[in-house]
This record gives structure tokens, sequence and C-alpha cells, in this order.
């Protein structure tokens, strides 16, 4: 009884506390309709972006965009449009997602914030990256990095593992090693753990590359325990592949089997089933 | 007595030797005509092409026009057409295949501003095709003497300029050493008084140097008096000491006692922590309803996190 009668003062305190706060604090200025409508609109994409609802955020987005446009503000048009472009590729519309880029990319007249249009450039990259152009890639990556001036941006730790990423892809392991451990202190002077373990599994698979399979599996092992405490089933998953080719570089197939077991389980659970016979022919499992 | 004229004895056959003569002029005659019209080039075919020039000043009849510096032809005519003056340049036919449409015509002096002018041609490319009889090139004239010495003298003015800029300075360096010489001249008058002044210096060092002696006796007499004074100063000091130890004691008795008081206040604490737990949750329910919703709208970034994890590209997230 004792119990309820604390916790309904406590109620009655903190609800008094907020009045007086609610009087005490000088109004905020209202949102004009369209811009409230278009920051519902946002709101609703990212909750359906962790709904896992990407289809719907694209909706919401465009919207978002749409309404955006319509009162000129430069800074949520290319916020929208970079959002449109993160979950178009999600949804494997690679061509879409450079076409909402180039609202930004496309139009220099226009006043976007500089950090919109640097956000704009580096997933313009990532794309190209992603699609196997490494020239254009690499373009629009120096484009980024010159208005992150000196690497003190706070996308520096993206910046230098989509770098890191490339040099891999050139078959510059060695660049790619130093761009990660550049990415790797970058990201944990700003505290970002999700670039963090990003830049982990790059060193991992720059030293992987370059034939030094035990201290790619620590720096995997590394991402993995950052992935667990970020509980993303994707990237554990692919921490996991990582490892299974680091165990079966050293020799240790058992181990190698052990990682590929346990990433098919994560990609099943996570309702997206990935096909690990390729992988398992490529490490010589079977 | 015979009528018929016979010619006398010492001009044997004269007639025919006159013939002979006036056989043998003529053949030299015709030869030095054909020798001159083989050097006029009356043997050699020619093609007629034409340059418009607005004034023909320097250009004459029978001068050459050379391609590449080789003589290829010569000003054949000149007539003043509207505009200026119509040059017609023969041009032997053995070098028109390397004169193409698209050819410039210039004139120019052989050896730079001085020396014989010429008509020198600039041939164009040779995918153009050939010049045809009566087409007209186009002329440039080249710069005279008059204006290159214009040229020199416009583009030369400003470093003239600079130039008696810097003479002038210098001059007036020149002013101003000769002030820095007699600034000199009138300090090395007063080196002798600075001479003495330094002597008296000396002296007044030397008599400082005999009262440093007399002062550091006197520091020498109260080291030895301090010396006398410690033993007295240390037993003070372990009193001094003893107390500290005593308050020391003192004060640790105190933390104690505020342990215990802290340990009675944890249950205090602890309730206000969950005060302050049930007092966020009801602030968070507060402001998503209406009319505080809008006071405490979050300004946070509107854009989704970028992940450099999605350069991979093969990976996405699954949809639920």
């Amino acid at each position: 009884m004792s119990r309820v009668q604390s916790r309904l003062r406590a109620v009655a305190i903190a609800a008094a506390a907020a009045l007086c706060a609610g009087c005490a604090a000088t109004p905020s200025e209202p949102l004009p309709p369209i811009g409230a409508r278009a920051a519902d609109a946002n709101a609703r994409g990212a909750a359906r972006v962790r709904g896992g609802d990407f289809a719907g955020a694209a909706r919401s987005y465009e919207e978002a965009l749409a309404l955006a446009r319509s009162v000129e503000d430069a800074d949520a048009i290319a916020a929208n449009a970079i959002n449109l472009s993160i979950v178009y590729q999600w949804l494997g519309r690679d061509g879409a997602a450079r076409d909402a880029l180039k609202v930004v990319l496309d139009d220099p007249k226009r006043p976007f914030p500089e950090r919109r249009r640097m956000q704009a450039e580096l997933r313009r990259a990532m794309l190209e990256l992603a699609s196997r152009n490494t020239s254009g890639a690499a373009e629009w990556l120096s484009r980024a990095e010159r208005r992150c001036e000196r690497l003190a941006c706070d996308l520096a730790p993206a910046l230098l593992n989509v770098k890191s990423q490339l040099a891999l892809a050139d078959n510059q392991p060695a660049d790619a090693a130093r761009l990660a451990q550049a990415a790797v202190d970058a990201a944990r002077s700003r505290g970002a753990q999700t670039e963090l373990a990003n830049a982990a599994r790059n060193l991992g698979r720059a030293r992987l590359a370059n034939g030094e399979a035990a201290q790619a599996a620590s720096a995997f092992e590394q991402a993995l325990a950052i992935d667990h405490a970020l509980a993303d089933p994707r990237k554990i998953h692919a921490d996991l592949i990582e490892l299974a080719r680091a165990s079966a570089a050293a020799g240790d197939r058992e181990a190698a089997r052990g990682y590929l077991e346990r990433a098919q389980t994560v990609s099943h659970a996570a309702g997206d089933p990935r096909d690990a016979h390729e992988l398992e022919v490529e490490l010589h499992l079977r | 007595m015979s009528d018929e004229f016979r010619p006398p004895a010492r001009f044997p056959h004269l007639l025919a030797k006159v013939n002979a003569f006036l056989l043998f002029a003529l053949a030299l005659v015709i030869a030095f005509g054909a020798i001159v019209a083989h050097k006029q080039g009356w043997f050699v075919k020619q093609t007629m092409i034409r340059i418009v020039t607005p004034d023909a000043l320097g250009i004459s009849k029978g001068m050459p026009v050379k391609l590449y510096g080789f003589t290829v032809g010569s000003v054949s005519d000149m007539q003043l057409v509207p505009g200026g003056v119509d040059v017609q340049l023969s041009i032997m036919n053995e070098h028109m295949a390397r004169i193409p449409k698209g050819s410039k015509a210039r004139f120019a002096r052989e050896s730079g501003v001085i020396g014989a002018s010429v008509i020198e041609i600039v041939p164009g490319k040779p995918a153009n095709g050939e010049l045809a009889e009566g087409e007209q090139l186009d002329f440039e004239r080249s710069r005279g003497i008059s204006e290159i010495v214009e040229d020199f003298r416009r583009q030369a003015a400003p470093a003239f300029a600079e130039l008696r800029n810097a003479l002038s300075q210098v001059n007036r360096s020149g002013e101003d050493l000769s002030v820095i010489l007699s600034a000199l001249r009138a300090e090395a008058e007063q080196i002798p008084a600075t001479h003495k002044s330094l002597q008296r210096l000396i002296r007044n060092a030397d008599r400082a140097t005999l009262q440093m002696n007399a002062t550091l006796e006197s520091v020498q007499r109260t080291s030895q008096t301090i010396e006398r004074a410690t033993p007295v100063l240390a037993g003070k000091l372990a009193t001094t000491l003893d107390s500290i130890d005593g308050a020391v004691v003192q004060m640790r008795q105190t933390a104690a006692e505020a342990q215990e008081a802290l340990r009675g206040v944890r249950p205090v604490l602890d309730r206000s922590e969950s005060a302050v737990r049930d007092a966020g949750e009801v602030f968070s329910a507060a402001k998503r309803v209406w009319p505080l919703n809008d006071a405490f709208k979050e300004g946070g970034d509107a854009t989704l996190p970028i992940d450099s994890f999605e350069a991979q590209g093969a990976l996405r997230p699954a949809q639920q």
C-alpha cells in the first residue's frame, strides 16, 4: 500500500514539475503546417525503417521529400533524398537510389548545407562501390573528402572505412589496412560504435588479404563483439562469415565450419536465409 | 671597154662575206632574245593567282613570290579595285601543286626588317585540293619597322620609368648616407667623454665590491645565529606535528561517522532514484500529449545513419 502511495506522490510531484516547466519555458515557434507534415512524414519513415517496412518507409520519405520541395526547405529536401537513397538501396533499387541523390548532387545552385552535400557524396560513393564501379566511387569519395576538411567532420570514420573498402577492391591490402586502422582510431575517438565495428571488420579483411590470418581473426572477433552489442544480424552474419574465411585460411576447417553454421543460424533467425553452399565450396569445407 | 662592174681585186667575195656577217649577227640577236625570254620565264607555263591588299606600299611589279624561301613566281600586275589593290601573282605551274587551297600570302622581307621585299606564301593543308587559275589568296601585311619600334617603345616605357625611379632612390640614399656619416662623426667626437664615464664606473664598481665584502660578513654572522636557533625550532616543529597527528585521528573518526550517516541516507537515495525514474516516465508521456508535444518536439538529425557497411551492397537488412 505504502508503495502505491509513494508512486502516486511521485507522479503528482512530477506532474506539478512538468506544469511548472511548461509555464516557465518560452513557447517554441509553431512549425508551419507543411513543415510539420514533412517532419511527420519523415518520422513515419524512420519508424517504418525501425519496423523493417522498407517499402512503407520509402513512401513516407517520398511524401516528406515532396512536401519539403513544395516549401523549398533545402535541408529537409537533402535529408529526405538521402533517406530515400538508403531505403531504395535496401530494396535493391540501386538506380532509384542514385536518382534520389541527384536532387542534391545535380543542383549546385540550391543552398544545400555543406554537411548534406557531403553526406550525399559519400552515399553516392557507397552506391558506386556497391556496384563495383571503383573509379566512380573514388571520384565521389574525393569530393566528400574535400568537404570533410582534414577528416575533422563527424563522417570521417565512415569516409575512411569506404576508402579502405575501395583500396581492398583495388587489390591494395596494405593501403586498405592503413586506412582501416585510421578509421578505427577516428571511430574510437568519436565513440562511433557502428563505424568502429565496420573498421575492425575492414582491418580484418585487409589483413586476411595480406595473408595474416591470425591477426585478421582477432580483428573480426573485435567487430563481432561490437556487433553483438549493437544487435545487427546482418553484421553479425558478415563477421561470422569472415571468421570462417580466416579460420579456413589458417587451416582450421572445423572452426570454419562452426562459424559458417552459426552464420546460417543467424541469417535464418533474422528471416533472411542465405545459402552458404558456395562459401563452403570456396573454403573447401565439403 | 665593157660596162660590167667588177669589184676591185682587193675585196674578192665581199658580198658573200657581208651576208655571212649579217646572218651571224642575226643569229646572235635571236640567241640573246631566246636567253632573255628563258630568263624571264616566257617559255615556262604559269598560273595567275590573286591577292587583294588594302594598300600596295612596298609591292611592285616583278617582286618575287617565295615559297619556303624559294622563288616560285613574281608579281605580274597590279590594279586598283574598290577596297584596295588587286595584285596578280604569276606562279610557275610546276610549283602550283605545293600551294593548295587555304594557303595565305604575306608581305615579308628576306632578312628580318631589312632586306628585299618579297611576297611569301604560307601553304595550307594539302587535303584542301589544288588552287585554280585566278583564285584569290588571303593576304596579311607584316609589321613595318615603325610599328615594331612603336611596340618596343610601348613595352620599354614602363621599364625605363622603373629605372628612373630606382636611380632617384639611389640618389636619395646618397643623401641619407651623408646624414648617417655626419651623425657617426658626432658620435665619434663624444667617445673621449664616454671613455671618462667608463673609468668612473669602474672606480664605483671597486667601491661596491668592498661594500659587498662587508655585507657577506654580516650574512655569515646571521647564518651562525640561525644555526644556534635551529634546535629550538625543531622542538617546536615536533610539537606541531603531534598536533596534526591528533587532528588526523579526529578526522578519521569523523569520516567513519559520515560513512555511517551515508549508509542511513542510501535508502533515501534509492527512493529518490525511483521517484526520478517515475517522473521521467510521466515526462515522456506528457511530451507525447497535446498541447505539450509541440513544446517538446525533438530537433535531431532527420537522416538515417550513414553506415559504411552499405558500401558492400550485397547484404541488405531483412524485411519483416
